[in-house]
């Protein structure tokens, strides 16, 4: 039986951190494509990211995206829609058309930009939208058991590795979470 | 989660954020930079507004995301 994964559209941060990673590629064993707009990828610059970008563009597990009229108009609305909240971060259109394709498409949006993360939460234009840090798509590769292994070790490693961290508590619910969730399955 | 609950949850993360990045910064690295640049991680450490900072320090993002490693100032979401 054919089992469909879902569409996934990444920005900068993302990327830029994610590709630091030695367990990168568990990326493809979640997402059936992972889309890169043009716009983020004018922003990656240096040669280990770009040469795992362009590895993966070449396989197809990767595939850029140009952007739309509709989603560069709806991109527009949401970073001037990000200015009206004083406290709300900014968005900035890399992003933001991620958040786009997240509204228009159903994709899940890949970011590690807490402004795209504030405006899914806070602004009405992007309510359904799924937004993904690397510390959902980690929890979901350690439920999938695509990584095998103590999830506390794990999310060291990717802290360690890309010099990333994640607020605690948030990080210590995750891992009581995987650890009862794994331990059933065991 | 009304809109007013939903934006204290984010400025007690935001704070949260700022206070690591305080702390973990290495400052010494950080006062050793020309002004442009120990301005934008300043700016960094008390935003957390990448794009914006590796303008202000007149770099591309990737360039400014690897100094912040050197630096030792991580990013937090």
């Amino acid at each position: 039986m054919l089992h469909s994964k879902p569409f996934a559209a990444a920005d900068t941060c993302f990327l830029i951190d994610w590709a630091y990673w030695r367990y990168r590629d568990i990326l493809f064993d979640l997402f059936q494509t992972v889309f890169v707009p043009e716009a983020v990828l004018r922003e990656i610059k240096s040669e280990k990211t770009l040469e795992w970008v362009a590895i993966n563009l070449a396989s197809g597990r990767l595939a850029l995206f140009t952007e739309t009229p509709d989603v560069i108009e709806l991109a527009i609305r949401i970073v001037e829609r990000s200015r009206t909240i004083s406290s709300l971060r900014g968005v900035d259109i890399p992003e933001a058309i991620c958040l786009a394709l997240g509204k228009l498409r159903g994709y899940i949006v890949l970011t590690e930009n807490r402004g795209a993360l504030m405006a899914a939460d806070v602004l009405e234009e992007l309510s359904g939208v799924v937004v993904w840090r690397s510390l959902e798509v980690i929890r979901e590769a350690i439920r999938r058991r695509i990584i095998i292994c103590d999830p506390e070790q794990v999310f060291k490693l990717y802290e360690e590795e890309t010099r990333h961290r994640f607020p605690r508590s948030e990080l210590e619910a995750v891992i009581r979470e995987l650890r009862e969730e794994v331990g059933e399955m065991a | 989660m009304s809109l007013e609950k939903k934006l204290e949850k984010w400025r007690r993360l935001e704070e949260e954020a700022r206070e690591i990045r305080r702390r973990e910064a290495d400052w010494k690295f950080i006062e050793s930079q020309p002004p442009r640049v120990r301005a934008a991680l300043i700016y960094y450490i008390e935003s957390g507004d990448i794009r914006t900072s590796a303008k202000l320090a007149g770099m591309d993002l990737e360039d400014f995301r690897e100094l912040l490693r050197k630096a030792n100032i991580p990013v937090v979401t």
